[in-house]
């Protein structure tokens, strides 16, 4: 029978420090996953997930129980992602370059004037995609990640996020607009 | 026609319309918004969501092995000296408050109480002289008849004795008042009266005729029994009299 995180809680809190591996194996691909979608590379996302681990069990003491264990792990994993876009942004902004290369960060913009059978290649669009999603700020990003790609509710966002519902609304509709913006040059040439 | 503008359509695309159903009417009913609606959702459903690498099953594994190291372990919450003195604290607390409540009820009471404590008001501490003077004289007016009508078959002292005894020690306090008032006559009467109760506080357990005599005519007893009647009479007059009445400028004055 698998052991109620709350009990798990409570060893660690007794000392039993290797407890916490239970916690750490059943929620790290969930946090993982919103990490890498939130800092869009693996690297990032790995270090989203120790960190959030780290934080995790410095502030298992101040567990409340208002939510499920999941969630707070989740709302965790998500604000270290978010700490490190922040961080990292001024270096992240894509640079237009010949060829697209998302490890350094340098994507080739496509020719508006070119043929629609090119601006329909999908590695192109999802460049422009990416690179739309990078003129985002950090906040913008991970609200419009958990409201697009999460599917989480702007009431969970804006908890999440420690922000106001309509400033968690107002964040998506934000980044929305800058992503249709970015975009609409590929919709007129199809 | 109200259209719905980009942030209705956004809400509604992520089915958080306030509205839903009027939102849909409309949008069946108004072609610029349909149009509206069918680019924004072109636009958002191309937004794929990221397909994040595949971790394998040991990934919580790693992710552990990578942070034990950094991690302190909790201590034990351990009873400390202040929480198991918390109830003696809270029992401490708690003596203290009725010590408080029961000191200021008794100053409460004391002050809402007329204090008969004589040394603020000299009427009410003269009154208290008087009426503890009369009272001294009473005893020793009975004490004077009883040895003046003592016979031959009354041969033990010791009533008599004890009696002088208990007198004495007022009839010192009783005449140091009349010394500090000033009443020579009532000093002089209590001074004679000292001295027979000396004696008579100092006699042998078992008296003859012939001792009762002896005392009786050293000490002048009947002359002491008619001073202290004298002196008795006008401590009661005194205590009688009204406070506004005119105080008497002989005799007993205290």
């Amino acid at each position: 029978m698998e052991e109620s995180d709350d009990s798990i809680r409570r060893a660690i809190l007794s000392g039993e420090k290797d407890a916490y591996k239970v916690l750490v194996a059943r929620y790290s691909q969930v946090v993982f996953r919103v990490a890498y979608r939130i800092t869009g590379n693996e690297p990032d996302a790995e270090e989203a997930v120790q960190e959030a681990f780290l934080r995790g069990y410095q502030k298992l003491a101040h567990f409340e129980g208002r939510s499920s264990m999941a969630t707070w792990f989740y709302r965790i994993g998500a604000n270290c992602a978010l700490d490190i876009v922040s961080r990292r942004r001024p270096e992240t902004q894509s640079r237009i370059a010949e060829e697209n290369d998302p490890e350094r960060g340098e994507l080739q913009l496509a020719d508006i004037k070119a043929g629609p059978d090119r601006l329909l290649l999908s590695r192109e669009i999802e460049a422009a995609r990416q690179a739309a999603m990078s003129e985002l700020t950090p906040t913008e990003r991970t609200a419009f990640v958990l409201r697009h790609m999460e599917d989480r509710s702007t009431e969970e966002i804006a908890v999440t996020l420690k922000i106001a519902p309509n400033s968690a609304k107002q964040a998506v509709f934000r980044a929305v607009q800058k992503l249709r913006r970015q975009l609409a040059p590929l919709w007129i040439n199809t | 026609m109200k259209h719905l503008n980009e942030a209705e359509l956004i809400e509604h695309y992520y089915d958080e319309s306030a509205s839903p159903a009027d939102c849909e009417r409309h949008l069946k009913a108004c072609a610029a918004c349909a149009k509206h609606y069918a680019d924004l959702r072109r636009d958002l459903d191309g937004v794929k969501p990221l397909v994040p690498p595949v971790r394998g099953e040991d990934y919580g594994q790693q992710v552990w092995q990578s942070i034990r190291s950094s991690l302190p372990v909790y201590e034990k919450p351990k009873r400390s000296w202040i929480q198991l003195w918390r109830p003696l604290g809270w029992a401490a607390a708690c003596a203290l408050l009725i010590a408080v409540a029961f000191v200021a009820g008794r100053h409460w009471e004391r002050k809402q109480t007329p204090s008969v404590a004589v040394g603020a008001d000299p009427q009410a501490r003269q009154r208290v002289v008087v009426v503890v003077l009369g009272d001294h004289l009473d005893r020793s007016e009975r004490l004077l008849v009883e040895l003046n009508h003592a016979g031959s078959d009354d041969m033990s002292a010791m009533p008599l004795r004890g009696e002088a005894r208990e007198l004495l020690a007022n009839n010192r306090l009783v005449r140091q008042s009349a010394i500090q008032a000033g009443d020579l006559n009532v000093e002089a009467s209590l001074d004679r009266l000292e001295r027979l109760l000396v004696e008579l506080a100092n006699q042998p357990d078992e008296l003859s005729e012939a001792d009762l005599n002896r005392l009786r005519q050293e000490m002048n007893t009947d002359s002491l029994l008619f001073d202290i009647r004298i002196l008795r009479s006008r401590v009661h007059t005194r205590a009688l009299e009204p406070e506004d009445a005119p105080k008497a400028t002989k005799g007993v004055s205290l």
